[in-house]
């Protein structure tokens, strides 16, 4: 009961016309800055939090959040359309995304990942009303050994994120690892890979990085067939799911709901981690395994509801404890702190309408979302019509403003330019990247908590086993590892006794 | 009961008297600034410096009626920042807001290209006002229990945010000879999240542990800087606590590259001082908890200057 009086309360303040009019203006400025490419949910709502000085507290939380969440619906648009990310997670949405787009099925893929957003965005919202406070407890009960021995089940199952040659896939997440390295390392204040240079000290950008390796370099893929004015995407079939999609997308979407969820609270690494734990969940029981990585719409579906679900549940550290879970929530507690709110753990007795006007209004910006996307749909895809010479300049340029705007300095457009064509020469020997993203964002998460791990316990590594979830984690990877590994090994034997034959 | 170190309070003391017998109107050259001036943060958009940088220049615009254009050049721990700063023009059309700790260690851990002495400083705006805690339950209330702790466990565990919090906690490992380890991290909030959940017996914060200390989930074991801070007044410093560890001293800094005219300099660190004292930006100290504080030009530089010996003497093998 005392839930439903909160909810009303929520309620009673999200739709403030104020209130109302901001959120739409968040969702939609979100909208619009995850399909340009590069320019991501960080720097706008950096550069935008000025603008809120002069907003009530609720209100201007509840745009930025809005330009949050509004940003994963727009940013999973260009990943399927154009194959470039806005930033990890939907890194994931690109594998099966982008090919459904060549395949002509861009409307399916866009539309099934919309309504997975918003049904995660639904779910979580719930979620959040009811157990915030018991879920914080979860997430603080995470030590780094348990993040640890997350990362390893992370970074075993990105093997599984390869279509191809396992062989090829851990050669890219090992290099992945290593270029995740670069910067100083906080532990003894060493420099690697930096070669002196001060913009690497903080590592690799991985917007840079990104856009490079996936925007330009399939850029110049394309401008290798030679015809210059060719569509990018094959002909459009129909806008919509197919009532065999519903079929096929039903149990993804809850599946990644609840995964993304419950990863998403976790303070650090979370909600990347979601979006493709539960891609390689669907691709091992999915019917259709053997699509997967050739435009299966379960690749779109659940990465797409998990990480929208993390992107709302990874509210709950910051309003419920005043821990930001990732720098967009450094951000939000930055904006709640010049209205003189402390983001901690009396922000919800003290300030109940802030804490369920926020949540109520994540609801109604998801559902602005939807109906603002599902008719969308149809320009999106006239859009790829457009012929390369016209649209290749323009993301180019974009990408490289977004690029820039980092950290208001040119290296970062080379560190781009030079990835881009790194990637182009790699692809030529059938490397894939998604594997070499997730080593490279993973890598140094696994480093780090491995490293302040053996600090805690004084260089005792039964800690591992000792710890049910993270014992319970281990297990998981090894699992994980026998299924992937076997069928390999099973098939490279079956070719040795075949050349005997 | 407040311990002056370095005589820095002393000096912001006297620099806020003598200037206020000149409100609201610093002394500028007749065509100073006749261009808006660009205030280059050293972190990104958001955080302590950002804010701190941003109230004041929106209250020196409306005081002197300048125009104050605020942009972030986050990277390397404000290195990044510092080492640009150090190349341009010394017109006084570019401030850079940044942490002594940024000035001080950076140069000290590796070649960053710059250190204290390529600056000049104008003033300074907030200090940090950093504890040592622990959760409420912790069995142990000050520094000696809490060196109890560690000697009987065979170690106790801080995480800390930084380089001059792990150094500080080294200084009183060695100081009471126990397995006092720092365990360093991505940052503040890491450290808190691993103190919260009871992963280490304690944490040392710069902001993020004051509310957490008003809402009962944390007491204060002892403050690290050179006075008693105000969130817990009862609790000692660390020299009232029995150590002789260096206090960590940190402020948030106003600086150009050096070789300022005198004149623009005056005018700018009168229109900083004036600004310091406003009333909006009085307000947004309080929403920090915290409380607008000037060292003034002269003792920002000793203070960097100090800092950087300490740190040097620390770090440089």
């Amino acid at each position: 009961m005392e839930m439903l009086d909160h909810l009303m309360l929520g309620f009673s303040v999200a739709s403030l016309p104020m209130n109302l009019a901001f959120c739409f203006l968040g969702v939609l400025l979100g909208t619009v800055i995850g399909i340009l490419p590069g320019i991501g949910p960080l720097a706008t709502i950096s550069m935008l939090l000025p603008l809120t000085f002069g907003m009530s507290p609720v209100t201007s939380l509840i745009m930025l959040s809005g330009i949050f969440y509004g940003a994963q619906y727009g940013g999973s648009t260009t990943a399927i359309l154009v194959n470039l990310p806005g930033e990890a997670s939907s890194t994931v949405t690109m594998i099966d995304g982008y090919q459904m787009a060549r395949r002509g099925r861009a409307g399916p893929a866009l539309a099934v990942a919309a309504i997975g957003s918003f049904f995660a965005g639904t779910v979580t919202t719930m979620l959040i009303a009811v157990v915030a406070v018991p879920l914080t407890a979860v997430a603080l009960s995470f030590g780094p050994a348990e993040y640890c021995a997350l990362m390893v089940v992370g970074l075993v199952s990105s093997i599984a994120l390869a279509s191809g040659s396992v062989v090829k896939a851990i050669g890219m997440i090992c290099c992945g690892l290593l270029l995740g390295l670069t910067g100083v390392d906080i532990y003894s204040s060493q420099q690697r890979f930096t070669f002196g240079m001060l913009p690497l000290m903080d590592g690799i950008d991985f917007v840079a990085l990104a856009v490079g390796i996936f925007g330009f370099a399939e850029i110049l893929r394309n401008l290798e067939s030679g015809t210059s004015s060719r569509p990018l995407v094959g002909r459009i079939t129909s806008l919509m799911p197919t009532r065999d999609d519903w079929r096929r997308i039903a149990g993804p979407i809850l599946r990644g709901t609840g995964i993304g969820g419950f990863l998403g609270i976790l303070p650090g690494g979370g909600a990347l981690l979601s979006a493709f734990v539960s891609y390689n969940i669907e691709k091992k029981v999915s019917p259709n395994s053997a699509e997967f990585g050739h435009g299966a719409i379960e690749g779109v579906a659940a990465p797409e509801s998990a990480n929208n679900a993390a992107a709302q549940t990874s509210f709950i550290p910051m309003l419920s404890l005043g821990l930001p879970a990732s720098p967009i929530m450094a951000l939000m507690i930055g904006a709640l702190t010049i209205h003189g709110i402390t983001p901690g753990p009396n922000v919800i007795s003290r300030d109940p309408a802030l804490f369920w006007g926020l949540i109520a209004s994540m609801w109604i910006g998801n559902a602005m979302l939807l109906v603002l996307n599902l008719p969308l749909i149809g320009i999106w895809v006239k859009l790829l019509q457009v012929p390369y010479r016209l649209l290749y300049p323009i993301i180019i340029g974009l990408c490289c403003i977004g690029v820039y705007s980092v950290s208001n300095a040119p290296f970062n457009v080379y560190m781009t330019m030079f990835a881009g064509l790194l990637a182009y020469a790699l692809t030529k020997f059938d490397l894939e990247w998604a594997p070499f993203i997730l080593g490279f964002v993973l890598g140094p998460l696994f480093e780090h908590q491995l490293r302040r791990t053996m600090l805690i316990t004084g260089g005792d590594a039964s800690v591992f086993f000792t710890r049910p979830i993270s014992a319970g984690l281990l297990i998981v990877a090894a699992v994980l590892l026998v299924i992937i590994v076997l069928p390999m090994v099973r098939q490279s034997r079956e070719q040795i006794f075949v050349e005997e034959d | 009961m407040i311990r002056i170190t370095l005589g820095m309070l002393g000096a912001a003391l006297s620099a806020t008297l003598l200037s206020t017998t000149s409100p609201l109107a610093a002394e500028c050259p007749a065509d100073f600034p006749s261009k808006p001036i660009t205030m280059v943060v050293s972190f990104g958009a958001g955080g302590g410096t950002d804010t701190i940088a941003r109230a004041l220049a929106t209250a020196i615009e409306q005081q002197q009626g300048w125009t104050i254009v605020v942009e972030n050049r986050p990277g390397a721990g404000g290195a990044n920042a510092a080492a640009w700063l150090k190349t341009q023009p010394a017109d006084g059309y570019i401030i850079g807001a940044t942490g002594t700790d940024a000035i001080a260690i950076n140069p000290a851990i590796s070649d960053v290209g710059y250190s204290w002495a390529d600056f000049d400083y104008l003033g300074s705006g907030m200090q940090t006002w950093l504890g040592l805690v622990a959760l409420s339950d912790a069995p142990f209330d000050d520094l000696q229990e809490l060196v109890e702790l560690a000697r009987q466990k065979g170690r106790a565990t801080v995480a800390v945010a930084g380089i001059n919090q792990e150094i500080l906690i080294k200084q009183l490992a060695e100081e009471f000879d126990v397995e006092l380890v720092a365990i360093p991290g991505a940052g503040a909030a890491e450290a808190l999240t691993s103190a919260l959940g009871g992963h280490v017996d304690a944490t040392t914060q710069g902001t993020l542990h004051v509310e957490q200390i008003e809402a009962g989930k944390m007491k204060l074991i002892t403050s690290i800087i050179d006075r008693r801070v105000p969130y817990a007044p009862d609790v000692g410093t660390l020299e009232e606590q029995g150590s002789k560890a260096q206090p960590l001293i940190s402020h948030t800094i106003f600086i150009t590259p050096k070789g300022l005219q005198p004149e623009i300099a005056t005018c700018l660190e009168q229109a900083i001082d004036e600004g310091v004292k406003a009333e909006s930006y009085v307000k947004q100290m309080e929403a920090f908890k915290n409380e607008g504080l000037n060292l003034g030009a002269e003792g920002n530089a000793r203070l960097a200057r100090e800092l950087s010996e300490f740190y040097n003497a620390m770090l440089k093998p």
